[in-house]
């Protein structure tokens, strides 16, 4: 077997592909990379399949190193990683030896990087993914939900010579910041919202808070007003923004259960939501109303530029 | 949350809300409604058949479908008169306690071992209730529950509804770790954990059924719009059938 050897799991590293479909009925989370974007850059880098499974590193400390030859690529935010101690900008492949040691550090800008390799991770999939879903005990590398741990093995295929080195234009590179607009398509009890509390979410600025995760992006602010009904438990799709009776919104990411019964303002665009998942504890997030159409002409824009 | 009514002789009104950029919400009123898990669950089938090309995921949830579709393939409006006449299609059969063989639902019989060591909260149930042991447990066991929904994690069935005598506030501290297989009550639900996870039911016994595993087809043996009975296990019995669960997971392994 080929791969790469943990020496150290870091803050949180997860194997990701594009998550498991058609399974929520069940309870199934899907899963998937929370910067999808940066995670088809990289496999793109690569010829690889859109699809392939991708390293999420979160925040940094992850050590790993080669035992075998390949190329790989990394996108996504700058963790300072360095191949034997010699620094590796994002946004490019290149090749690794046998006995490489790759080391990330503390985030430079972003907070998430993504590294791909030929042909990707050949973890064992389950239910047709190799998505890592934690709260659902499903995939990554023993098939249990587990983050990397020390001294994990991650396979992948060896590769007898080298490709070429590419790196993704400067003009196509997203804009990380500190501060982001998060677009916001109205919807669920969007009418059962009252219009102060509208002009609550569109004229503030809110901090994104440090319990926010791979299941949510918590958000911190003047407490929104919300309704005083109760609403049954229904079908959460990705970005919803759901506010509980605290008043602080929760934008829903790739890791969110299922069903949930908070009422729901509407979901962001989700390439807002790739913005996001590079923010780090305390970024400021401001949210601007978008029409469907104009969100879905974007998304097609998107999706047709990675051929999806 | 709206209670359990007496079953709607009509169907409800369907209104449609959008839920991002690729989903759509069905919401079939606001009410828990034993005569809704049935009727969604066809519904859901019939989606997923006649609209296979457009749609690629259909959840449902106790008065809802959220339906996941591809907006490069259909338009908006289009794909919400579609669902729309698929909605005036499935029969209302408002009859889900029949045994018929028409009726969708199944009925499973889950163990339960409401035993003191099983059953960590059984004391103060019955303090809140003023109802002995045997009441409580004769007073879950002897009930159909319509399974509402699946979701929260994997195989983890939403059921109602609890006996008016049963029902308890939810706990105001809730535990950082419930074991899988607990057995909670809160207001008219009732559920087991599948899994160790954070919550703030009361927990009045422990299960060995087995709600999800993904080397099984189907992978949960109960579906929404089936039907959920317990009936009481001792504690022998329950480690026995722990155990063989032990013995089947490691031989599925291997």
């Amino acid at each position: 077997m080929t791969g790469f050897r943990v020496l150290k799991s870091g803050i949180l590293a997860l194997v990701q592909d594009t998550g498991r479909l058609g399974y929520q009925h069940l309870g199934v989370t899907r899963g998937g990379p929370l910067d999808a974007r940066s995670a088809y850059w990289a496999n793109r880098l690569l010829d690889n399949e859109a699809n392939a499974a991708v390293l999420e590193i979160t925040a940094g400390g992850l050590e790993m190193e080669a035992q075998t030859q390949t190329m790989v690529a990394l996108a996504g935010g700058d963790l300072n990683l360095t191949v034997n101690g010699e620094p590796q900008v994002p946004w490019r492949s290149f090749w690794v030896r046998q006995g490489d040691r790759l080391k990330f550090g503390t985030p430079r800008y972003g907070f998430r990087a993504y590294l791909a390799v030929s042909g990707g991770f050949t973890t064992q999939p389950i239910l047709g993914s190799r998505a890592t879903v934690m709260r659902d005990r499903l995939g990554g590398v023993h098939g249990q939900g587990r983050p990397l741990q020390d001294d994990d093995y991650l396979p992948c295929k060896h590769l007898s010579e080298e490709g070429i080195s590419r790196q993704i234009p400067q003009n196509y590179l997203p804009q990380l910041g500190k501060q982001i607009i998060l677009h916001l398509l109205p919807g669920y009890q969007q009418h059962e919202f009252s219009k102060e509390a509208w002009k609550q979410v569109f004229q503030q600025e809110f901090t994104l808070s440090n319990d926010s995760n791979r299941m949510g992006a918590r958000l911190t602010g003047e407490p929104i007003a919300v309704p005083e009904r109760e609403f049954l438990s229904e079908g959460i799709s990705y970005g919803a923004v759901q506010v509980p009776a605290n008043g602080q919104p929760i934008i829903m990411l790739d890791d969110r259960q299922t069903l949930g019964g908070y009422p729901k303002l509407g979901n962001i665009l989700p390439l807002d939501g790739f913005q996001l998942a590079q923010c780090a504890p305390g970024a400021k997030i401001r949210f601007k109303p978008i029409h469907l159409a104009e969100a879905q002409q974007q998304m097609r824009r998107y999706l047709r530029f990675f051929g999806l | 949350m709206s209670s359990e009514s007496s079953p709607l002789t009509d169907r409800p009104e369907l209104t449609f809300a959008a839920a991002g950029v690729d989903a759509l919400l069905m919401q079939f009123g606001q009410t828990m409604d034993p005569c809704l898990p049935g009727f969604l669950a066809q519904l859901r089938q019939r989606i997923l058949s006649e609209l296979a090309d457009v749609v690629h995921e259909v959840v449902p949830a106790y008065s809802s479908l959220l339906v996941y579709y591809e907006p490069r393939a259909v338009r908006t409006f289009d794909l919400e008169q579609a669902l729309e006449q698929l909605s005036q299609d499935v029969p209302w059969l408002c009859s889900p306690w029949s045994t018929d063989a028409d009726t969708p639902g199944q009925l499973v019989k889950v163990p339960v071992c409401y035993d003191p060591r099983c059953a960590p909260d059984l004391e103060s149930v019955m303090a809140l209730t003023k109802l002995s042991a045997e009441d409580i447990i004769a007073l879950h066991s002897d009930k159909d529950y319509q399974v509402y929904a699946l979701g929260f994690a994997p195989g983890f069935a939403y059921l109602g509804a609890l006996d008016e005598q049963l029902q308890v506030p939810r706990m105001k501290n809730p535990r950082t770790h419930v074991p899988a297989g607990a057995v909670g009550i809160a207001g008219q639900q009732t559920a087991v954990y599948p899994l160790e996870s954070p919550g703030g039911w009361h927990l009045i016994g422990a299960s060995p059924f087995v709600w999800f595993r993904a080397d099984r087809e189907p992978m949960t043996p109960v579906q929404v719009g089936d039907r959920i009975r317990f009936y009481a296990i001792d504690y022998a019995t329950y480690e026995d059938l722990l155990a063989e669960n032990e013995k089947a997971r490691s031989g599925a392994q291997q």
